[in-house]
């Protein structure tokens, strides 16, 4: 093949290959980053009732820096975020041990284990709703056998969040313990024999051996997770839509109810793009640590 | 050294005990939906709550006769077919082209879209389709919804195309395939299983989503997971009807998910863990 015929194929090549994936570029830059620019664009104006709209500049932000509310939602978003990320971890990484402890593992009880997290959170979000009523429901029935007081579950101010946190640590857990277990699967078993001879006890090994090779894996699920409880949406929208008064509005509740029951489209971007920076913030973070662990 | 054996008995036994209880944490609260929904409607708020009944199915002839219960299923079908088709129509050839190049950016900009809270999407979107009718039309919500099955597909068939040896292709290309044709013939076929559980995945996240349907679907589109936010309103004494509904909601993703059970793991991380 000649020079020139080589380069004619290699540029070819180079064409075909941008032609495949412009579907999905052109696809994500207009669905995504077209609308992203835009809800910058909004979040720079007012809008009037009629419609009309007015640059205000960053007024949008000032006033989100003022507003008790919004204040109010990034304590709601922190609380919620860093209850239910510590159960799921601690309980993902016991389940991962329970799982990788029982070695053979029939596909029933894989599909078992999925199921809260391959079911929709708003059907898990109406089963519990069900199951914690404070008059009828089973889960005071269940504290009232055991000689406990019943709760309010999620119509006390005072425990929804940890309601919440617990319905999705019910629905979550198994995928960080499914997570976990693939990591554990990948540790070099040559490690766990080192301690065994050296008469390590069970518990020292995984503090001293297990846990520090299993951290990138555990870093992992913790941006996983992250990416979705800082965002946390269907679960609340479901049961309480931020309630009872606010107790349980998140930033994500609260920006949307700004945006779509109040229809003030403005200072809704400005919650909303606030709420992205802390997310991606969060990530890039997490990214950084998993870095900082690796082996 | 005698007594080990009995130790590690013990210790099995243990962490079967732990199985089982973890076992029944996960389970029983669906299995409460499942028994709920087949309860007679006098029984279903019986307190103290009861374990044995006369089974029914009455709750779902109820649910049948007074929703539109089967209209928003096939709302709900044709949005997730809708977008999971779109998502393997761009996320394939992507795929593949990231695989082929080592050019990582396209993948990465698909998931940050991920990323991003959707409310993010929504507003623009709900004031752009506003502009031009398209609120509740399945285009805009099949499009809303192929925001979430691009980056499923794209990064559950990124290791599956990184696993064909580079000699494959080098072979087909000495034999003057183009690339387009090398994909389609030669790539694709070899990574079908890959496929197989992009597509499951996709149907799952797009059958589950929320946010997106509740605001661009109306009357006439509304999907059904959009849809059990009105059987919670009329269903507050109704729990036998809401039941059956979350039942019938949750059964697709279901099935579908125990299908691929095996292979959910590594596609679920994103390929960030091969599990």
């Amino acid at each position: 093949m000649s020079e020139a015929a080589a380069k004619f194929t290699e540029d070819r090549q180079r064409l075909e290959l941008a032609a495949l994936s412009a579907p999905a570029v052109i696809f994500t830059v207009a669905m995504i980053a077209f609308p992203v620019v835009y809800t910058v664009w909004l979040g720079l104006h007012s809008f009037s009732s009629t419609g009309k709209q007015s640059f205000v500049g960053l007024a949008n932000y000032s006033r989100l820096l003022a507003d008790t509310e919004f204040w109010h939602g990034l304590w709601v978003t922190i609380a919620l975020y860093v209850l239910s990320l510590v159960l799921q971890l601690v309980f993902g990484v016991w389940l991962a041990l329970v799982l990788f402890h029982a070695k053979r593992l029939p596909g029933i009880v894989r599909s078992l284990f999925i199921s809260p997290f391959m079911m929709p959170p708003v059907v898990a979000g109406m089963m519990w709703l069900v199951i914690l009523d404070p008059s009828l429901g089973a889960a005071n029935y269940i504290l009232q056998s055991l000689g406990l007081p019943p709760s309010e579950w999620l119509a006390s101010p005072v425990w929804v969040i940890p309601t919440v946190a617990l319905i999705d640590t019910w629905q979550w857990t198994p995928y960080v313990a499914l997570i976990v277990l693939g990591g554990l699967q990948s540790l070099p078993p040559s490690v766990y024999e080192a301690a065994q001879i050296d008469g390590a006890s069970a518990f020292k090994t995984f503090q001293r051996i297990t846990l520090p090779l299993l951290l990138p894996t555990i870093v992992t699920a913790t941006i996983l997770r992250s990416v979705d409880l800082l965002r946390f949406f269907d679960i609340i929208y479901i049961t309480t839509q931020g309630g009872p008064g606010n107790a349980s509005n998140t930033l994500n509740i609260y920006g949307f109810r700004v945006g779509f029951e109040f229809f003030n489209i403005g200072y809704a971007s400005a919650l909303m793009l606030t709420l992205t920076a802390i997310v991606f913030g969060a990530v890039l973070a997490f990214n950084r640590l998993r870095g900082a662990v690796a082996w | 050294m005698t007594d080990a054996p009995i130790t590690d008995a013990w210790i099995r036994r243990l962490n079967l005990l732990q199985l089982v209880v973890a076992g029944i944490i996960v389970l029983t609260p669906t299995l409460w939906m499942v028994l709920s929904s087949l309860k007679p409607s006098f029984e279903v708020t019986a307190y103290p709550p009861t374990l044995m009944f006369a089974p029914t199915l009455e709750n779902y002839a109820q649910l049948a006769e007074t929703t539109p219960f089967l209209s928003y299923a096939i709302n709900s079908l044709i949005v997730t077919i809708g977008s999971t088709a779109l998502g393997l129509l761009f996320g394939i050839p992507a795929a593949f082209a990231v695989s082929w190049t080592r050019i990582s950016w396209p993948a990465i900009l698909t998931l940050a879209a991920r990323m991003a809270p959707g409310t993010l999407f929504l507003l623009p979107w709900y004031v752009m389709f506003r502009q031009v009718g398209m609120i509740g039309s399945y285009t805009a919500l099949i499009l809303s919804h192929a925001v979430i099955t691009l980056p499923i597909v794209i990064w559950v068939l990124l290791p599956s195309f990184d696993g064909i040896p580079r000699s494959v292709f080098e072979a087909a290309q000495v034999d003057g395939c183009s690339v387009t044709r090398i994909l389609w013939r030669i790539a694709l076929p070899l990574v079908a299983s890959g496929v197989a559980v992009a597509s499951i995945l996709a149907f799952v996240f797009s059958w589950n989503y929320f946010l997106f349907a509740l605001v661009l679907s109306n009357g006439d589109s509304k999907t059904l997971i959009a849809a059990a936010f009105n059987f919670i309103g009329e269903g507050s004494t109704q729990w036998g009807a809401l039941m059956a509904a979350a039942t019938l909601i949750a059964l697709p993703p279901l099935i579908l998910a125990a299908l691929v059970q095996r292979w959910l793991v590594s596609g679920l991380t994103l390929g960030a863990v091969k599990g």
